[in-house]
Protein backbone atom coordinates (compact mmCIF):
# COMPACT_ATOMS: atom_id res chain seq x y z
CA UNK A 1 0.00 0.00 0.00
CA UNK A 2 1.79 3.02 -0.94
CA UNK A 3 2.06 5.65 1.51
CA UNK A 4 0.78 9.10 0.75
CA UNK A 5 3.25 11.23 3.30
CA UNK A 6 6.45 9.22 2.74
CA UNK A 7 9.11 12.05 2.74
CA UNK A 8 12.44 10.49 2.16
CA UNK A 9 14.68 12.73 3.93
CA UNK A 10 12.64 11.28 7.17
CA UNK A 11 13.19 7.75 6.21
CA UNK A 12 15.81 5.74 7.19
CA UNK A 13 18.93 4.72 5.11
CA UNK A 14 18.42 1.40 5.20
CA UNK A 15 14.58 1.81 4.48
CA UNK A 16 15.97 3.94 1.40
CA UNK A 17 17.90 1.10 0.31
CA UNK A 18 15.14 -1.10 0.77
CA UNK A 19 13.01 0.76 -1.10
CA UNK A 20 15.45 1.45 -4.11
CA UNK A 21 15.54 -2.46 -3.88
CA UNK A 22 12.19 -2.75 -4.18
CA UNK A 23 11.89 -0.73 -7.15
CA UNK A 24 14.61 -1.71 -9.03
CA UNK A 25 16.84 1.23 -8.90
CA UNK A 26 20.42 0.82 -8.93
CA UNK A 27 21.79 1.41 -5.80
CA UNK A 28 24.64 3.44 -5.32
CA UNK A 29 28.40 2.63 -3.81
CA UNK A 30 28.01 1.27 -0.31
CA UNK A 31 29.67 4.26 1.74
CA UNK A 32 26.78 6.51 0.08
CA UNK A 33 25.91 9.25 2.46
CA UNK A 34 21.89 9.12 3.24
CA UNK A 35 21.23 11.95 0.93
CA UNK A 36 22.28 10.30 -2.29
CA UNK A 37 20.10 7.62 -1.37
CA UNK A 38 17.26 10.50 -1.13
CA UNK A 39 17.75 11.79 -4.44
CA UNK A 40 17.32 8.98 -5.64
CA UNK A 41 14.68 8.28 -3.97
CA UNK A 42 13.18 11.33 -4.92
CA UNK A 43 14.22 10.51 -9.00
CA UNK A 44 12.93 7.50 -8.83
CA UNK A 45 10.29 6.64 -6.64
CA UNK A 46 8.45 9.79 -6.33
CA UNK A 47 7.44 9.94 -10.20
CA UNK A 48 6.04 6.52 -10.10
CA UNK A 49 4.65 7.41 -6.75
CA UNK A 50 3.00 10.44 -8.97
CA UNK A 51 1.72 8.31 -11.54
CA UNK A 52 -0.03 6.12 -8.53
CA UNK A 53 -1.25 9.31 -6.91
CA UNK A 54 -3.13 10.45 -9.87
CA UNK A 55 -5.23 7.41 -10.03
CA UNK A 56 -5.90 7.51 -6.09
CA UNK A 57 -6.94 10.59 -6.09
CA UNK A 58 -9.76 10.02 -9.16
CA UNK A 59 -10.37 6.75 -6.82
CA UNK A 60 -10.72 9.39 -4.32
CA UNK A 61 -13.18 11.36 -5.46
CA UNK A 62 -15.19 8.64 -7.20
CA UNK A 63 -15.11 7.18 -4.11
CA UNK A 64 -16.54 10.50 -2.21
CA UNK A 65 -18.92 11.37 -5.11
CA UNK A 66 -20.08 7.41 -4.50
CA UNK A 67 -20.72 8.40 -1.27
CA UNK A 68 -21.53 11.44 -1.59
CA UNK A 69 -24.57 10.19 -4.56
CA UNK A 70 -25.57 7.84 -1.77
CA UNK A 71 -25.90 10.21 1.07
CA UNK A 72 -27.75 12.06 -0.98
CA UNK A 73 -30.18 9.39 -2.51
CA UNK A 74 -31.04 8.67 1.35
CA UNK A 75 -32.05 12.41 1.74
CA UNK A 76 -34.15 12.89 -1.52
CA UNK A 77 -36.87 11.21 -0.57
CA UNK A 78 -39.80 12.27 -2.91
CA UNK A 79 -41.32 15.17 -0.67
CA UNK A 80 -44.76 13.60 -1.33
CA UNK A 81 -44.00 10.50 -0.12
CA UNK A 82 -43.03 11.81 3.87
CA UNK A 83 -45.80 12.59 6.37
CA UNK A 84 -46.43 16.15 7.88
CA UNK A 85 -43.83 15.87 10.41
CA UNK A 86 -41.24 14.48 8.19
CA UNK A 87 -41.84 17.34 5.66
CA UNK A 88 -41.63 20.03 8.20
CA UNK A 89 -38.22 18.21 9.88
CA UNK A 90 -36.67 17.86 5.93
CA UNK A 91 -37.85 21.78 5.39
CA UNK A 92 -36.25 22.77 9.10
CA UNK A 93 -32.55 20.92 8.03
CA UNK A 94 -32.61 23.28 5.12
CA UNK A 95 -32.69 26.27 7.14
CA UNK A 96 -36.66 27.17 6.78
CA UNK A 97 -39.21 27.23 9.45
CA UNK A 98 -42.08 25.99 7.82
CA UNK A 99 -46.11 26.90 9.65
CA UNK A 100 -48.55 24.37 9.99
CA UNK A 101 -48.87 21.43 7.20
CA UNK A 102 -52.69 21.36 6.22
CA UNK A 103 -54.70 20.06 3.47
CA UNK A 104 -54.16 23.63 1.42
CA UNK A 105 -50.34 24.40 2.70
CA UNK A 106 -49.30 21.14 1.87
CA UNK A 107 -48.74 21.28 -1.84
CA UNK A 108 -46.57 24.56 -1.20
CA UNK A 109 -44.30 23.12 1.19
CA UNK A 110 -43.61 20.50 -0.69
CA UNK A 111 -42.77 22.41 -3.65
CA UNK A 112 -40.42 24.48 -1.50
CA UNK A 113 -38.77 21.33 -0.20
CA UNK A 114 -37.98 20.36 -3.82
CA UNK A 115 -36.62 23.78 -4.39
CA UNK A 116 -34.85 23.72 -1.84
CA UNK A 117 -33.04 20.40 -2.74
CA UNK A 118 -32.42 20.57 -6.25
CA UNK A 119 -29.76 23.39 -5.14
CA UNK A 120 -27.81 21.34 -2.71
CA UNK A 121 -27.27 18.39 -5.04
CA UNK A 122 -25.62 20.87 -7.25
CA UNK A 123 -23.72 21.80 -4.57
CA UNK A 124 -22.10 19.03 -3.18
CA UNK A 125 -20.96 17.88 -6.68
CA UNK A 126 -19.72 21.54 -7.72
CA UNK A 127 -18.10 21.78 -4.05
CA UNK A 128 -15.67 19.23 -5.03
CA UNK A 129 -14.20 21.15 -7.78
CA UNK A 130 -14.58 24.31 -5.88
CA UNK A 131 -12.72 22.80 -3.10
CA UNK A 132 -9.97 22.75 -5.62
CA UNK A 133 -10.40 26.05 -6.39
CA UNK A 134 -11.01 27.86 -3.03
CA UNK A 135 -9.08 25.64 -1.57
CA UNK A 136 -12.26 25.14 0.86
CA UNK A 137 -11.07 21.54 1.72
CA UNK A 138 -12.53 21.93 5.18
CA UNK A 139 -16.13 21.90 3.57
CA UNK A 140 -15.07 18.62 1.47
CA UNK A 141 -13.54 16.75 4.92
CA UNK A 142 -16.93 17.10 6.10
CA UNK A 143 -19.11 16.01 3.31
CA UNK A 144 -16.90 12.97 3.49
CA UNK A 145 -17.01 12.48 7.15
CA UNK A 146 -20.77 12.84 6.79
CA UNK A 147 -21.17 10.41 3.80
CA UNK A 148 -19.70 7.67 5.74
CA UNK A 149 -21.35 8.14 8.93
CA UNK A 150 -24.52 7.79 7.76
CA UNK A 151 -27.60 10.66 6.95
CA UNK A 152 -29.75 10.56 9.98
CA UNK A 153 -26.71 10.56 12.43
CA UNK A 154 -25.77 14.26 11.36
CA UNK A 155 -28.91 15.94 10.73
CA UNK A 156 -28.43 18.74 13.69
CA UNK A 157 -25.00 19.22 12.04
CA UNK A 158 -25.78 18.90 8.78
CA UNK A 159 -28.35 21.83 9.25
CA UNK A 160 -25.95 23.76 11.01
CA UNK A 161 -23.30 23.00 7.62
CA UNK A 162 -25.82 23.65 4.86
CA UNK A 163 -27.11 26.90 6.42
CA UNK A 164 -23.09 27.95 6.76
CA UNK A 165 -22.63 26.22 3.08
CA UNK A 166 -25.80 27.72 1.69
CA UNK A 167 -24.43 30.89 2.92
CA UNK A 168 -21.22 30.28 1.83
CA UNK A 169 -22.77 29.25 -1.63
CA UNK A 170 -24.77 32.72 -1.28
CA UNK A 171 -21.47 34.79 -1.89
CA UNK A 172 -21.15 32.26 -5.18
CA UNK A 173 -23.98 32.67 -6.48
CA UNK A 174 -23.62 36.28 -6.77
CA UNK A 175 -21.24 36.15 -9.65
CA UNK A 176 -23.27 33.40 -11.18
CA UNK A 177 -25.99 35.80 -11.33
CA UNK A 178 -24.07 37.94 -14.27
CA UNK A 179 -23.58 34.81 -16.51
CA UNK A 180 -25.62 34.29 -19.30
CA UNK A 181 -28.80 34.17 -19.11
CA UNK A 182 -29.61 30.49 -19.96
CA UNK A 183 -28.42 30.53 -16.12
CA UNK A 184 -30.53 32.57 -14.83
CA UNK A 185 -33.74 31.33 -15.51
CA UNK A 186 -32.83 28.54 -13.19
CA UNK A 187 -30.26 30.15 -10.59
CA UNK A 188 -31.79 33.37 -9.22
CA UNK A 189 -35.27 31.74 -8.51
CA UNK A 190 -33.66 28.85 -6.61
CA UNK A 191 -30.88 30.86 -5.28
CA UNK A 192 -32.79 33.82 -3.82
CA UNK A 193 -34.90 31.09 -1.87
CA UNK A 194 -32.05 29.53 -0.25
CA UNK A 195 -30.46 32.63 0.54
CA UNK A 196 -33.23 34.82 1.66
CA UNK A 197 -33.96 33.11 4.96
CA UNK A 198 -37.25 35.24 5.88
CA UNK A 199 -36.48 38.41 4.95
CA UNK A 200 -38.51 40.00 1.91
CA UNK A 201 -37.05 41.26 -0.99
CA UNK A 202 -39.51 42.88 -3.84
CA UNK A 203 -37.88 44.27 -6.66
CA UNK A 204 -35.19 42.19 -7.16
CA UNK A 205 -37.65 39.21 -7.27
CA UNK A 206 -39.64 40.40 -9.55
CA UNK A 207 -37.13 39.96 -12.50
CA UNK A 208 -35.94 36.47 -12.09
CA UNK A 209 -39.81 35.74 -11.36
CA UNK A 210 -41.18 37.61 -14.63
CA UNK A 211 -38.24 35.56 -16.67
CA UNK A 212 -39.64 32.65 -15.14
CA UNK A 213 -43.15 33.36 -15.38
CA UNK A 214 -43.04 34.52 -18.72
CA UNK A 215 -41.81 30.25 -20.02
CA UNK A 216 -44.64 28.93 -18.09
CA UNK A 217 -47.69 31.49 -18.28
CA UNK A 218 -48.59 32.02 -21.74
CA UNK A 219 -52.10 31.64 -21.77
CA UNK A 220 -52.59 33.94 -19.04
CA UNK A 221 -50.66 36.60 -20.28
CA UNK A 222 -54.10 37.86 -23.17
CA UNK A 223 -56.08 37.56 -19.77
CA UNK A 224 -53.79 39.84 -18.03
CA UNK A 225 -54.05 42.09 -20.87
CA UNK A 226 -57.20 42.51 -21.40
CA UNK A 227 -58.35 42.82 -17.21
CA UNK A 228 -55.25 45.78 -17.23
CA UNK A 229 -54.52 47.64 -19.93
CA UNK A 230 -53.83 50.25 -18.56
CA UNK A 231 -50.45 49.26 -17.42
CA UNK A 232 -47.61 49.97 -19.06
CA UNK A 233 -45.48 47.01 -20.14
CA UNK A 234 -42.03 47.21 -18.11
CA UNK A 235 -39.30 44.73 -18.93
CA UNK A 236 -37.99 44.03 -15.55
CA UNK A 237 -41.64 44.08 -14.23
CA UNK A 238 -40.57 46.80 -11.55
CA UNK A 239 -43.36 49.60 -11.23
CA UNK A 240 -41.89 52.88 -9.61
CA UNK A 241 -43.43 55.75 -8.58
CA UNK A 242 -42.16 59.26 -7.96
CA UNK A 243 -41.51 59.74 -4.22
CA UNK A 244 -43.14 62.68 -2.71
CA UNK A 245 -41.27 65.98 -2.90
CA UNK A 246 -39.36 67.81 -0.25
CA UNK A 247 -40.75 70.57 0.89
CA UNK A 248 -39.93 73.61 -0.53
CA UNK A 249 -36.15 71.62 -1.26
CA UNK A 250 -34.15 72.45 -4.60
CA UNK A 251 -37.40 75.16 -6.04
CA UNK A 252 -39.97 72.80 -5.08
CA UNK A 253 -43.41 74.23 -4.64
CA UNK A 254 -44.23 74.76 -0.54
CA UNK A 255 -47.68 72.79 -0.54
CA UNK A 256 -48.08 74.17 3.06
CA UNK A 257 -46.83 77.63 4.86
CA UNK A 258 -45.61 77.27 8.40
CA UNK A 259 -45.40 80.51 10.18
CA UNK A 260 -42.03 82.21 10.50
CA UNK A 261 -41.97 82.57 13.90
CA UNK A 262 -43.89 80.84 16.73
CA UNK A 263 -45.93 83.35 18.72
CA UNK A 264 -46.29 82.59 22.66
CA UNK A 265 -50.06 83.57 23.60
CA UNK A 266 -48.19 86.46 25.44
CA UNK A 267 -46.64 88.26 22.50
CA UNK A 268 -50.23 87.58 20.53
CA UNK A 269 -52.23 89.31 23.28
CA UNK A 270 -49.79 92.28 23.29
CA UNK A 271 -49.75 92.57 19.30
CA UNK A 272 -53.68 92.64 19.66
CA UNK A 273 -53.13 95.23 22.29
CA UNK A 274 -50.95 97.39 20.14
CA UNK A 275 -53.64 96.93 17.24
CA UNK A 276 -56.42 98.95 19.35
CA UNK A 277 -54.35 101.36 20.86
CA UNK A 278 -54.54 103.98 18.75
CA UNK A 279 -58.40 103.64 18.55
CA UNK A 280 -58.26 103.58 22.54
CA UNK A 281 -57.22 107.17 22.69
CA UNK A 282 -59.82 108.25 20.35
CA UNK A 283 -61.94 106.74 22.47
CA UNK A 284 -60.45 108.48 25.53
CA UNK A 285 -60.14 111.66 24.26
CA UNK A 286 -63.99 111.59 23.37
CA UNK A 287 -65.09 110.28 26.65
CA UNK A 288 -63.55 113.38 28.53
CA UNK A 289 -64.97 115.50 25.85
CA UNK A 290 -68.61 114.20 26.32
CA UNK A 291 -67.32 114.35 30.09
CA UNK A 292 -66.58 117.91 30.00
CA UNK A 293 -69.95 119.04 27.99
CA UNK A 294 -72.12 117.05 30.42
CA UNK A 295 -70.54 118.93 33.19
CA UNK A 296 -71.12 122.38 32.09
CA UNK A 297 -74.15 121.63 30.77
CA UNK A 298 -75.13 120.41 34.50
CA UNK A 299 -73.50 123.44 35.82
CA UNK A 300 -75.50 125.51 33.55
CA UNK A 301 -79.05 124.24 34.75
CA UNK A 302 -77.96 123.78 38.50
CA UNK A 303 -77.09 126.91 39.54
CA UNK A 304 -76.27 130.40 37.86
CA UNK A 305 -74.34 131.97 40.97
CA UNK A 306 -70.97 131.30 39.53
CA UNK A 307 -70.05 133.90 37.72
CA UNK A 308 -68.20 132.23 35.11
CA UNK A 309 -71.18 130.56 34.26
CA UNK A 310 -73.57 134.18 34.03
CA UNK A 311 -70.38 135.35 31.54
CA UNK A 312 -70.72 132.03 29.94
CA UNK A 313 -74.16 132.55 29.49
CA UNK A 314 -74.18 136.30 28.92
CA UNK A 315 -71.52 135.72 26.01
CA UNK A 316 -73.70 133.03 24.58
CA UNK A 317 -76.74 135.38 24.75
CA UNK A 318 -74.63 138.13 23.04
CA UNK A 319 -74.20 136.00 20.31
CA UNK A 320 -77.57 136.49 19.06
CA UNK A 321 -78.01 140.48 19.53
CA UNK A 322 -80.90 140.55 16.83
CA UNK A 323 -83.14 138.54 18.98
CA UNK A 324 -81.57 139.91 22.63
CA UNK A 325 -83.47 142.75 22.76
CA UNK A 326 -86.71 140.46 23.56
CA UNK A 327 -84.30 137.98 25.42
CA UNK A 328 -82.75 140.28 27.47
CA UNK A 329 -86.33 141.84 29.76
CA UNK A 330 -86.79 137.89 29.79
CA UNK A 331 -83.37 137.10 31.14
CA UNK A 332 -83.65 140.53 33.60
CA UNK A 333 -86.49 138.78 34.82
CA UNK A 334 -85.06 135.57 34.54
CA UNK A 335 -82.17 136.24 36.73
CA UNK A 336 -84.01 137.68 39.48
CA UNK A 337 -86.35 134.60 39.40
CA UNK A 338 -83.67 132.45 40.13
CA UNK A 339 -82.34 134.94 42.74
CA UNK A 340 -85.67 134.67 44.43
CA UNK A 341 -85.93 131.41 44.27
CA UNK A 342 -82.70 131.04 46.58
CA UNK B 1 -42.88 50.47 -4.17
CA UNK B 2 -45.48 50.46 -6.83
CA UNK B 3 -48.36 52.66 -6.33
CA UNK B 4 -51.95 51.27 -5.19
CA UNK B 5 -55.24 50.78 -7.06
CA UNK B 6 -58.61 51.84 -6.29
CA UNK B 7 -59.47 48.25 -5.76
CA UNK B 8 -56.96 47.94 -3.18
CA UNK B 9 -58.15 51.24 -1.57
CA UNK B 10 -61.72 49.65 -1.48
CA UNK B 11 -60.46 46.71 0.28
CA UNK B 12 -58.57 47.79 2.94
CA UNK B 13 -60.74 50.90 4.14
CA UNK B 14 -63.11 48.63 5.90
CA UNK B 15 -63.52 45.13 6.87
CA UNK B 16 -64.03 42.53 4.33
CA UNK B 17 -66.96 40.90 5.70
CA UNK B 18 -68.32 38.75 3.04
CA UNK B 19 -66.86 40.64 0.07
CA UNK B 20 -66.16 38.07 -2.96
CA UNK B 21 -62.48 36.60 -4.06
CA UNK B 22 -63.17 39.21 -7.13
CA UNK B 23 -62.67 42.05 -4.94
CA UNK B 24 -59.20 41.28 -4.05
CA UNK B 25 -56.72 43.30 -5.66
CA UNK B 26 -55.14 41.68 -8.22
CA UNK B 27 -57.95 39.13 -8.64
CA UNK B 28 -60.23 39.66 -11.68
CA UNK B 29 -62.80 37.72 -13.34
CA UNK B 30 -60.80 34.72 -14.76
CA UNK B 31 -58.21 34.28 -11.59
CA UNK B 32 -61.92 34.85 -9.00
CA UNK B 33 -63.45 31.99 -11.46
CA UNK B 34 -60.15 29.42 -10.83
CA UNK B 35 -60.17 30.60 -6.68
CA UNK B 36 -63.74 29.68 -6.54
CA UNK B 37 -63.59 26.36 -8.55
CA UNK B 38 -60.95 25.32 -5.97
CA UNK B 39 -63.24 26.31 -2.91
CA UNK B 40 -61.89 29.91 -2.39
CA UNK B 41 -65.40 31.49 -2.91
CA UNK B 42 -64.95 34.72 -0.11
CA UNK B 43 -61.80 36.71 0.24
CA UNK B 44 -61.70 35.53 3.77
CA UNK B 45 -60.77 32.20 2.78
CA UNK B 46 -58.15 33.54 0.81
CA UNK B 47 -57.30 35.28 3.91
CA UNK B 48 -57.23 32.03 6.19
CA UNK B 49 -54.82 31.24 3.27
CA UNK B 50 -52.68 33.89 3.60
CA UNK B 51 -52.87 33.60 7.69
CA UNK B 52 -51.96 29.72 7.67
CA UNK B 53 -48.90 30.35 5.14
CA UNK B 54 -48.21 32.85 8.27
CA UNK B 55 -48.04 35.86 6.19
CA UNK B 56 -45.08 34.66 4.25
CA UNK B 57 -44.58 36.40 0.82
CA UNK B 58 -43.14 34.01 -1.36
CA UNK B 59 -44.84 30.76 -0.09
CA UNK B 60 -47.96 33.37 -0.67
CA UNK B 61 -47.41 33.92 -4.30
CA UNK B 62 -46.28 30.59 -4.75
CA UNK B 63 -49.56 29.33 -3.50
CA UNK B 64 -51.17 31.86 -5.60
CA UNK B 65 -49.52 31.08 -8.54
CA UNK B 66 -50.37 27.55 -8.32
CA UNK B 67 -53.81 27.82 -7.73
CA UNK B 68 -55.27 30.29 -10.22
CA UNK B 69 -51.99 31.20 -12.46
CA UNK B 70 -51.65 34.26 -11.37
CA UNK B 71 -48.76 36.33 -12.67
CA UNK B 72 -46.01 38.24 -10.48
CA UNK B 73 -47.94 41.50 -10.38
CA UNK B 74 -51.42 39.75 -9.79
CA UNK B 75 -49.32 37.81 -7.21
CA UNK B 76 -47.83 41.53 -5.58
CA UNK B 77 -51.31 43.13 -5.68
CA UNK B 78 -53.14 40.21 -3.81
CA UNK B 79 -50.62 40.14 -1.01
CA UNK B 80 -50.13 43.43 -0.66
CA UNK B 81 -53.81 44.16 -0.57
CA UNK B 82 -54.28 41.25 2.17
CA UNK B 83 -51.01 42.39 4.11
CA UNK B 84 -52.48 45.87 4.53
CA UNK B 85 -55.79 44.46 5.32
CA UNK B 86 -53.99 42.62 8.17
CA UNK B 87 -52.11 45.66 9.84
CA UNK B 88 -55.15 47.49 9.79
CA UNK B 89 -57.78 45.12 10.60
CA UNK B 90 -56.35 41.80 12.60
Amino acid sequence: MPLFEEDPAHLSKSRLKSDLVAHSVALPPAQSKKDVYVELHLKHIDQKNAADFSSDEEDQVRDVADKEEDAEDAEIPDPSGLTDDDLKAALLEHGFKAGPIVASTRAVYEKKLRKLLQPDGQDHLNGAEKGVVYSDSEEEDEEEEEGSQGAKEETVERSDQTQQESSQNGDFFYPQCFLPSSRLLDMPIVDKHSMKNQSLYYTPKASPYKWGMKLSQEPVKDTFKDMFPDTQATPTGIHATRRKPIKGAAGRPIQYVYPDTPASPTTQERRAVERRLVPIQIQILVFLIVVVLLYLIYACVEDNSFSPFVALLESLNQGSDGEEGLLLPAETQDTPALSGQE
Amino acid sequence: MSSTSQKHKDFVAEPMGEKSVMALAGIGEVLGKRLEEKGFDKAYVVLGQFLVLKKDEELFRDWLKDTCGANVKQQGDCYGCLKEWCDSFL
